[in-house]
Parts: C-alpha cells; sequence; structure tokens
C-alpha cells in the first residue's frame, strides 16, 4: 500500500525511543474509549448502567439495530456511503481544481481573497442558520428528501476546508517543478494531472479523510432534509438518544457499526487515489 | 422496553407470522371503528420509548381497515424542527404531527394547524378521554388552552406524568410507610440513604427542563404558581411567593440530604439509572419508563418497584406537570389526507385500540381502560396511580414565553441547588427576568414583593 | 491534439475556478443575505404565515442585555484557547512522531483517526457514561485504587474541563491527520542537510520542519478554532450548559435562542456577533503569532 507513498523522514529526524513512546501513549488514549465503546456493544443496558466487568455478552443489540423492526439501518448506512462517496469526490474534485487554480494563474487579489475569504466566514456561520433556508430552497426545487440534496449541501460545507487545506498542501510543490514541465511543453491541465496530483496526494488523502468524515458524521442538515428512507447513520443513531433516557446498548452497536464501513471505505480509497494516480505519473 | 434477546426475538416473529396466518383468512378483524377506504397517510412521530407500542397498533389499525400508514420515525431532538419546517412552507409533507405540549402553543398561535371540527364537523373526542388539561383547546381570542371557548385543535396521543416509585421491600425493612406527603418522602429518604451504596430518594437537578419539570410538582403541592392568572389575562409573576421558596428548600433538602453528590446534573436518564440499578429506594420518574424497570435487559429490580401518584404538600393535594404528546393536523396537508388522518385518530381513540396500546407497552388516554380488568395485570400495576394523579396534574407554561420562561427558571433554580445563590434570591432573579419578559411582550404583569435573600 | 481539447487547455484557468465559485456562490448566497436581513428583524407567525418587521434597535438592546451571553464568551474563549492549544501541541508531535515510524505508520494513522469517525451524538453519551459519577469507568478505576470518587460534570470547577478532554480525544486526530500529511510533503534533502551540518534532532524539528509545516499549521489551526467556537453535541449530551453557567459556551446558548425559544431575529444577530467574534479572535491570533516568531 505504501509502496509509493513518500520516503520516510530520514533517520536524523526520527525521534527514537521518545517519539515511540508518545505514539504508544496516544494509541492508548484513544483506543481505551474505544474499547469501552466496544465492550459496551455487547453488554444489556443494565450492565451498562451498573458498570459491570465482567459481564455476559449478549448480541441482541446488534440484532436490534439491524434487525429490528424500528430500524433501517442497512438502509442508512447505505445512504451514508453513497452521500459521503460522492460528496467526497465531487469535494476533493472541485476544491483541489479551484486551489490549483488561485495559486497556479495570476488572479486579480479581490477573486483569490474574495473567494477564500467568502469560504472562511461562510465555514463560521453557525449550520443551524443555514437549515431554514436549505430547506425551503430544496423544497421549492423538488430535492427535499433526496440524497442529491445531502450531497449538495455536503460538498458546499466541506468546500472551505478542503480549499483551505489543498491550498496549503500545493504550497509544498517547489514551482520549479511546473516550470521544467512547462518549459518541456506540458499542457496546464496536464501539468495538473501528471504532476501537481501525484505531489500532492498525501495532502489529497487527508483532505479527502477529513471531507469524508464530516460527510459522514454529518447531522442536523441531514435531520431537516431526509426522511425516514433516505436518512444517513448519524440520524439513525440520533434515534437511540430518546426523549427520557438514552438507549447506550443500542447506541454503542450502531456506533461501532457505522465506523466498519468508513474504515473500509478509507482504506480502499486510499489505495484507489494512489494506485490511480501512479497510473497517470509521470518520471 | 423491547429489546429481546436473538432467541426471543424469533419466537416473536414465529408467533406473529403464525397470528397474522391464522387471523388473515379468516375475515380480517371486525375494525375497532368503521372508517371506510382512505388514502395513505404520513405521521410525524418521536423515537420513544413507546414507539413500539404504537407502531404494533398502527400495524393493527392497517391490518383490520386496509389503510396504509407511513411512519417517519424522527430522533426527539429533531421533531420540533421538522415539524416546523413542515408547516412553514408548500405542502405538508405529514398529514398528522405529534407535538410535545410545549410546542403546541407556538403552532396554535402561529395559525399553522386545521381546527380538526372544520375537517370533520362530526369529529368528537369520547367522554372517556382524559382532559389532560384540555391542551388540545385553542381560545384564540384569550390565547389560552381551553375547551371553554375554545375549537379542538388536537388530541392527546399520550400523556406522561411521573409517579412517585418505590421499592415496597426496602421501606418494609426500615419500618416505613409508603410516603403520602413530600415531607414524608424527606424523612424516609434521610432515614433510608446510605452513601455510596443507597441514596434515599433521586430526583431531577438538572439545569433547564429536568429541574424545572420536578421541582414543579413540588411547587404545585405547595400552593406556589408562577404567574397568577394566565387564563385570565393576569400575568403578574408570583413565582418568588413563600409557599414556592417553602417549595425550593424542601426540593433542595431532598436533593442534598437524599441524593447523589452530583445532584446537580442529574437527568431523567440518571434517574432512572440510578432506580434501575437498585442504588435507590425512592424516586420520581416518568410513567413510561415503568417498563424499562420490568424488563431483565434493562432493570436489576424487576417486579420490585410499585408506584404511588405525587406526594401531597401544604395545599392539601398533590402536584403534578403534565407532559403529553399531541396530535395535530397541519393546514397545508391535501384535504383527503387530512380526513383520513381524523379517520385514523378516530379509530385510535376507541377503547378497543387503547387497550391494544396499554397491551402493547403504551400509555393509554381513556379513563375506561384505566377501570378496566387491564389495571389487575402485573406490568400494568401503575395504572391505579396513575389515574389519581390525572386528577390533579396541572398544564404549566402554557403561553408563548414558556421556552423563556422555562430557561430562566432551569438556571436559577439550578444554581440555587449547587448551592451559587440562595433559593431566595434565586427565585428573585428569575421572578425579576420573568416580569421583564412579559412586559416586553405587552402583558399586564406585576411582581411580588421581593423574598428575603 | 483535438480541438475540444485545445479548448480545455487553453480555458484551464477559468474552468478550474468557476465550478467551485458557481457551486459555493448558489448554495450560500440565499442563507447568508437570509441571515443578514433576520438579524435585523423580528420574525412572527400568525394565521400560518411570517411578518418580518425592522427592528435593528430592539435587536441590538437585546444582545446588549443578555446576561447568559456573558459567560458564554468567557467560557467558549478558555474553551477554545485551551482545546485548540492542547490539539495543536499533541498534534504535531504525534505527527512527527507517526512519520518517523517505519514499517505500520499507515496502520498507526488509521487507529489514530479513529475518535473522528465515531458520530458526535454518540461520543457525547458514550463519554457522559464514563464521565458517571457512581458507575463511570473512571471513577470505578479511582475506587479500585482506593481513591474518592470525582464529580466530573458535576463540579462548578471541573465541569469544563471535563469537556475540554472529550474535545481534545475527539480533535487531536483532526489536527494530526493534517499535519501528518504535511510531514510526509517535506523536502527531505533540506531535513538531511541540516542534519549534516551538526543540528540536533530538537533542533531539525524546530528550526527546520515547523517553519515549512507553517502553511499546513495555519490551516489546521484556523479550522480547528473555528470548529471549536462552534462545539455543540460534546456540550449538549455532557452537561447541557450546566452546573449553573459552568459550560454555558455560546453555541449552545444560540441554539436555546434560536431554535428552542423560535427567537429568529434576535438568534441571527447572535450568530453574527459569533463570527464577530471569531474573526477578532483569529486576528488576536495572527498578531500574537507574528510576534513570537523567531527572525
Amino acid at each position: 500500500m505504501s509502496d509509493v507513498a513518500p520516503a520516510s523522514l530520514p533517520p536524523a529526524a526520527r525521534g527514537g525511543w521518545s517519539g515511540r513512546a508518545i505514539v504508544a501513549l496516544a494509541l492508548v488514549a484513544i483506543l481505551g474509549p474505544f474499547a469501552w465503546i466496544s465492550t459496551a456493544s455487547f453488554k444489556t443496558q443494565i450492565a451498562i448502567y451498573a458498570g459491570q466487568f465482567p459481564f455476559t455478552p449478549t448480541l441482541s443489540n446488534y440484532a436490534d439495530v439491524l434487525f429490528g423492526r424500528r430500524s433501517d439501518f442497512a438502509a442508512n448506512i447505505g445512504n451514508s456511503v453513497l452521500v459521503a462517496l460522492v460528496s467526497t469526490v465531487a469535494v476533493l474534485a472541485v476544491g483541489t481544481l479551484a486551489a490549483h487554480s488561485l495559486r497556479r494563474f495570476r488572479w486579480p487579489a479581490w477573486v483569490s481573497a474574495g473567494f477564500l475569504g467568502w469560504t472562511l466566514v461562510f465555514h463560521m456561520v453557525p449550520v443551524l442558520t443555514l437549515l431554514g433556508p436549505w430547506y425551503i430552497a430544496f423544497r421549492d426545487l423538488g430535492l427535499y428528501d433526496t440524497r442529491a440534496a445531502l450531497v449538495l449541501t455536503h460538498v458546499t460545507i466541506n468546500l472551505p476546508m478542503t480549499v483551505w487545506l489543498m491550498t496549503a498542501f500545493l504550497r509544498e510543490i517547489p514551482p520549479e517543478i511546473e516550470e521544467a514541465a512547462r518549459v518541456d511543453g506540458c499542457t496546464p491541465l496536464d501539468a495538473f494531472l501528471r504532476i501537481v496530483l501525484p505531489l500532492a496526494l498525501p495532502g489529497l488523502i487527508a483532505a479527502g479523510i477529513l471531507a469524508f468524515v464530516f460527510s459522514w458524521n454529518e447531522f442536523p442538515i441531514a435531520l431537516s432534509l431526509t426522511s425516514r428512507q433516505t436518512a444517513t447513520v448519524p440520524v439513525a443513531i440520533a434515534r437511540f438518544a430518546q426523549q427520557y433516557e438514552t438507549q447506550h446498548a443500542q447506541m454503542a452497536a450502531a456506533s461501532v457499526i457505522s465506523t466498519i464501513p468508513a474504515v473500509l471505505l478509507m482504506f480502499c480509497g486510499q489505495r484507489f487515489i494512489v494506485r490511480g494516480l501512479t497510473l497517470g505519473a509521470v518520471k | 422496553m423491547l429489546t429481546m434477546t436473538t432467541t426471543r426475538a424469533a419466537l416473536w416473529a414465529a408467533a406473529l407470522t403464525l397470528a397474522a396466518a391464522v387471523a388473515a383468512p379468516a375475515a380480517a378483524q371486525k375494525p375497532f371503528a368503521d372508517v371506510g377506504k382512505q388514502p395513505p397517510i404520513t405521521i410525524l412521530v418521536a423515537s420513544t420509548p413507546w414507539y413500539p407500542a404504537f407502531e404494533k397498533v398502527v400495524g393493527l389499525y392497517e391490518q383490520q381497515t386496509g389503510n396504509q400508514v407511513k411512519l417517519d420515525t424522527t430522533p426527539f431532538g429533531g421533531m420540533l424542527e421538522k415539524a416546523r419546517n413542515a408547516v412553514r412552507s408548500g405542502k405538508s409533507p405529514y398529514d398528522l404531527m405529534f407535538a410535545d405540549t410545549q410546542w403546541t402553543i407556538e403552532f396554535y398561535e402561529g395559525g399553522f394547524l386545521a381546527p380538526l371540527k372544520e375537517i370533520d364537523p362530526a369529529f368528537e373526542l369520547p367522554k372517556e378521554l382524559l382532559s389532560y388539561g384540555d391542551s388540545g383547546w385553542w381560545n384564540a381570542q384569550k390565547k389560552w388552552r381551553t375547551a371553554d371557548g375554545g375549537k379542538l385543535m388536537a388530541y392527546t396521543v399520550l400523556g406522561n406524568v411521573q409517579l412517585l416509585y418505590y421499592r415496597p421491600d426496602v421501606l418494609k425493612q426500615a419500618g416505613i410507610a409508603p410516603p403520602k406527603t413530600w415531607s414524608d418522602v424527606l424523612a424516609a429518604c434521610t432515614k433510608l440513604n446510605d452513601p455510596p451504596k443507597s441514596y434515599g430518594f433521586v430526583v431531577r437537578g438538572e439545569k433547564g427542563n429536568g429541574i424545572r419539570y420536578d421541582w414543579q410538582s413540588v411547587m404545585l403541592a405547595e400552593g406556589g404558581a408562577v404567574v397568577k392568572d394566565p387564563a385570565a389575562g393576569d400575568f403578574t409573576v408570583t413565582i418568588n411567593s413563600p409557599q414556592a421558596k417553602a417549595a425550593l428548600d424542601l426540593y433542595i433538602d431532598l436533593l442534598k440530604k437524599c441524593g447523589p453528590p452530583n445532584y446537580g446534573t442529574l437527568g431523567q436518564g440518571d434517574v432512572i439509572q440510578l432506580l434501575a440499578t437498585g442504588k435507590a429506594p425512592m424516586g420520581d420518574v416518568v410513567t413510561a419508563a415503568f417498563a424499562s424497570f420490568e424488563d431483565p435487559a434493562k432493570s436489576a429490580v424487576v417486579g420490585k418497584l410499585e408506584t404511588l401518584p405525587l406526594p401531597a404538600g401544604r395545599s392539601g393535594s398533590g402536584g403534578a406537570v403534565i407532559g403529553n404528546w399531541n396530535a395535530v393536523v397541519p393546514k397545508n396537508a391535501p384535504e383527503a389526507q387530512q380526513k383520513a388522518a381524523l379517520a385514523f385518530s378516530r379509530w385510535f381513540l376507541t377503547s378497543d385500540a387503547q387497550r391494544a396500546f396499554a397491551q402493547a407497552g403504551g400509555i393509554p388516554n381513556r379513563s375506561d381502560v384505566y377501570t378496566s380488568d387491564l389495571a389487575k395485570e402485573p406490568r400494568l400495576r401503575w395504572m391505579p396511580a396513575y389515574l389519581e394523579t390525572m386528577k390533579f396534574a396541572k398544564q404549566e407554561l402554557g403561553y408563548a414565553e414558556g421556552a423563556q420562561v422555562e430557561q430562566i427558571l432551569g438556571l436559577r433554580l439550578n444554581q440555587a441547588a449547587i448551592g451559587e445563590m440562595s433559593s431566595g434570591k434565586a427565585l428573585n432573579t428569575a421572578a425579576k427576568d420573568i416580569e421583564e419578559l412579559f412586559r416586553k411582550n405587552g402583558r399586564k404583569t406585576g411582581a411580588l414583593p421581593p423574598l428575603p435573600e | 491534439m483535438t480541438a475540444v481539447a485545445a479548448l480545455a487547455n487553453r480555458t484551464f484557468r477559468h474552468w478550474s475556478l468557476l465550478p467551485a465559485v458557481l457551486l459555493f456562490v448558489a448554495l450560500t448566497l440565499y442563507p447568508l443575505a437570509n441571515l443578514v436581513r433576520m438579524s435585523v428583524s423580528t420574525i412572527e407567525f400568525a394565521q400560518g404565515t411570517e411578518t418580518w418587521t425592522f427592528t435593528p434597535r430592539a435587536n441590538v438592546a437585546q444582545l446588549a442585555s443578555d446576561d447568559v451571553l456573558r459567560p458564554a464568551l468567557v467560557n467558549t474563549l478558555v474553551f477554545v484557547v485551551v482545546s485548540v492549544a492542547l490539539e495543536m501541541a499533541l498534534g504535531l508531535a504525534l505527527a512527527i512522531a507517526v512519520a518517523g515510524l517505519g514499517r505500520g505508520k499507515h496502520w498507526v494513522r488509521t487507529v489514530m483517526i479513529l475518535p473522528i469517525l465515531v458520530p458526535p451524538v454518540a461520543i457525547g453519551s458514550m463519554w457522559k457514561l464514563m464521565y458517571n459519577y457512581d458507575f463511570g469507568i473512571f471513577n470505578q478505576a479511582l475506587v479500585a485504587l482506593g481513591a474518592t470518587p470525582v464529580n466530573w460534570l458535576g463540579s462548578t470547577d471541573l465541569a469544563l474541563m471535563s469537556v475540554i478532554v472529550v474535545d481534545v480525544w475527539h480533535w487531536v486526530p483532526f489536527v494530526f491527520l493534517i499535519l501528518f500529511a504535511a510531514v510526509e510533503g517535506l523536502p527531505l534533502d533540506l531535513i538531511e542537510a541540516a542534519r549534516v551540518d551538526g543540528a540536533t534532532r530538537w533542533q531539525v524539528v524546530r528550526l527546520v520542519m515547523i517553519p515549512l509545516l507553517r502553511p499546513a499549521i495555519v490551516v489546521a489551526f484556523l479550522f480547528r478554532t473555528i470548529l471549536a467556537f462552534k462545539v455543540f453535541d460534546e456540550v449538549f449530551l455532557l452537561t447541557s450548559g450546566g452546573p449553573g453557567t459552568a459550560t454555558e459556551l455560546v453555541n449552545l446558548h444560540l441554539y436555546k435562542v434560536y431554535f428552542e425559544q423560535n427567537q429568529l431575529g434576535y438568534g441571527a444577530l447572535l450568530s453574527l456577533a459569533v463570527i464577530a467574534a471569531i474573526v477578532a479572535f483569529l486576528l488576536v491570533a495572527r498578531k500574537a503569532a507574528a510576534a513570537v516568531r523567531p527572525a
């Protein structure tokens, strides 16, 4: 998988044992609560309440989440996969092109500062205030309760971060390389596809993972623009946070289930991007 | 409540299929009410503990009448927003919506709903239906929910009041009689309090809706009130009365002397957790939680809890706040579907349907179900306490500023409980803020002389 | 080259930027304009229709007299400064440390980002259970070790820190991911050269790597700060802003005003005020960073 990834830091810059210690500590801190959620998903509600350990494991939570009458979890996962994948690909494409364009071509200051500034300010707006207007707009377009609406809104809210991130990552590419390509007669489009993109690979992966994750976990817009059949995973999980008490057991099971497709997709997505780019990459 | 092990789930599935197979050919069961052929409708309903029971009853309706009902099950946190979006533009995606009592004022005042009798003049509420404080009637002139001069806008789907849950075995062992007044509760719980093994009495102390709702039961029992006479338009703020202060001091005593150290953050889930694990022998909890206490997957005290109506105070009677789900019909739903929604409602309000609802785990809304043989069933043994509580339960904060008043009270009560300010100061501050609020909205208001701080 | 390809190449400059601009303007113009318009109005509903009245003075007066806003702003500032500082420091340290691992560093990266994969509503509920006074795992561990249980979420002193811990757990992976990608893209020859020149490992990090990582650090800081100002799910589920006003944060307050109390006009003004606060904070941060940067 990492055969085409950029080489590791040279031994000179590696942290040695102090670096490894930090990583080990971090892994424990991160996996700890995760292990807790996973064990909770096999407990009954009362075992969770009483903090029982050891406990008798049960599969009933998973059964309830996946096959219960109240649940359309499999369909919800399908919706989430579709929306997250499509919106991630779209925002990466649109965002990277825009970042490249702003950097490479001399746009007047008002265009680049204006666009970047507008996206940043928009990012500061609380999502709550966008729900009403978007609901009305999509309703009028006949797109209420569709996954297309979710894809469009997710691309919009992830665009600021994608553009800014890619701007930062593209800046790491020395301009001489692109200059050399131009001198060699490479067209701007070709230069972008064959030279810039492969070099920006780590950044693309990071931006892609973040866009995917934010779309996958996005809740308020999904809640407001969908109904039962187009609902996504976070909406389904929120159903377990009921009026008086949270059904912790099922919520834990649902959370565990929902991380699996996300991890798988990111894994495969990574390899796909790497392979796709290396096929087109040049010396 | 309906979390089952896989084997039991399989058995249920088998039983249901068998039952369906047997029932279907033998002409569909005679419908509880004759509603005729209706177009399909969509209902906005929250994912709540009683939802599975409702779903079962809807299935029964579909089976008996052949009419289709789609349920859009929404997380509770998203209900209000979805309801608002649905009524504010174009065609409503829902034909029937369940609105929590606190949201009804907004929808009534906004004119978003179709009065039920304008959809079908023959629609009548059965006389056995509990009134739930007339939350379904709206008098537009007085801007008050009352059947007196009001139009029928909604009916109660499910009414939740809180009951006093207790462990007869624990109380008997300590030689304590089941408490009838709040002072009884305080005396009993201080005796039973044995931290960290057991907390004598658990109730919500959480900032916001938690402490406001639970405290108001004590406030009403002690004869306190938030405003003087809102039905008559008199919004004089009376929250800082001596009776209210007595109620607050009593409540803080209960929290401090009988609750866990983190009483200032106890929510409904926490209270249920403490009762279900057996750490608390007494608590103030919603009726809907009873079913979870009887589920071995959710409770360590199955069969051990009993219920009593909420205790009485100096006013001579008990106090309880009604929290009920009201079924409303949006004005912008298509007419044929509005009529279909009412047809379903007529069916749902029959005695047979309510019995089915109760047996499936819901809380029925007709008094004849409570006085029937169903009340004798062991897992429905909360029914007598419920019926008794409904005799004195009241609707609170039934005006447009309700949400803001709750926020003010919810903050100040919590601050008094955790010791950030004295009870007198908390009530005085709340009274001042509430009075300002009413004044800004042009209400006729005033204040009581401030309490000693 | 075909005519189409030639055209595409000639106009690449334009159509590479156009989709982003068009899409963004199309979807954000209406909501933003609506927000500004709402902030100077009072919106009421009657007979099924909305009525907008122009009331800028009343809205501003309400902003000035909102006495939950002040503690909310203070708490939010503390929250943002502490959590972002911790997340940036930890994220950077981890990015460099993980990049220095040999084989398996991509597996480590996958594990590191697990926290941001969990839906926020689940994070809030699970951590609330872990912090539970009577049955939570932290107190159970403390009791097992012979210590007294701690009132993590119920004590006015500890509540905000407890929320910050959850936020740090949740978001360090975000910073890590961005900085790790940036470290992977660093030019190795510069680092080698510095090492050859006799610099210590720490000097290499401080004087060579960090300046090169600056664009990525800035972006990570920028977005992490904005997201921290907008935090909602974790606080809502963990403490609801309590006890008292200890964990009342600005976005939570906004939710209560705009959504629960249905005050759309004032709520919109409040959002604009929050945006102004964020911009002010970022400007101050930029000045501070410029002052600290070595020559």
